[in-house]
């Protein structure tokens, strides 16, 4: 392992070549697990996002009301 | 190796044999597939082309739909879900996407023949289109060489994209003067 930046940016090259390399097929199969991860991700995402709405003061309790 | 997609495709192959469709072409991400690594997408871009109808001005998605869902598939929004995989169909709106369409090539997966756009008509698209992941994918075809550079110009000339191009080339592959 490196933090050389230019080699860190050499192997994700060379990782992207060597996936569109690989067989149609293969690549479609990949399609399905990349689609599944997308999904699990936006699903927690939206989860976090209602629960932080949740929790949120609203305007009325965070600011005091001018008597 | 069982592919979802495959499935998809078969269940297009058939429609498209029935007559609902006159031409399909898959196109978007899936379609780049076929040329780049694959990018993660949420649905399958399907380029169609239908029968003339005498006195037919709008073409209506609902065959379509009538064939799939009457075949298992799933209605959602403007999707039909085929085999676990949200489906777009796509009519062809510009001269570039017709003659994609008309030149799609196709490509065989686990013995099923799959009509996808070429990859200079993807990557002629995507400049057309212009969206921050269309520009994304414009870059992965020039920078993984999947593109033959005479033909995807031809493309860029033949179909009014010059000045796109340029502001593409500037923005994108051009180092800081």
């Amino acid at each position: 392992m490196t933090f050389d930046l230019q080699r860190i940016l050499e192997s994700k090259r060379a990782l992207r070549r060597s996936l569109a390399q690989r067989p149609v097929v293969e690549k479609l199969a990949l399609l399905d697990v990349l689609r599944d991860r997308v999904r699990v991700i936006r699903a927690a995402a939206a989860e976090r996002a209602a629960t932080m709405a949740r929790e949120a003061p609203s305007e009325d309790h965070a600011q005091p009301r001018n008597p | 190796m069982a592919v979802s997609i495959a499935q998809v495709i078969s269940v297009i192959n058939q429609m498209e044999a029935a007559g609902v469709v006159a031409r399909y072409a898959i196109g978007g991400a899936v379609g780049a597939t076929f040329y780049l690594e694959p990018v993660a997408t949420l649905d399958v871009d399907i380029f169609v082309a239908f029968h003339h109808q005498a006195g037919q001005v709008v073409v209506s998605p609902r065959p379509i739909f009538d064939y799939l869902t009457a075949r298992g598939g799933v209605v959602e929004g403007e999707y039909i879900v085929l085999a676990g995989w949200p489906v777009q169909f796509l009519p062809a709106t510009s001269p570039l996407v017709e003659e994609a369409l008309a030149e799609a090539v196709t490509v065989d997966v686990e013995g099923t023949p799959a009509r996808v756009f070429t990859a200079e008509h993807l990557a002629a698209i995507a400049l057309q289109t212009g969206r921050a992941k269309d520009h994304a994918r414009l870059l992965q075809f020039i920078e993984a060489a999947a593109i033959n550079a005479e033909r995807f110009q031809g493309l860029v000339r033949g179909h009014g994209l010059l000045d796109r191009w340029q502001t593409f080339e500037r923005r994108f592959l051009q180092g800081p003067s």
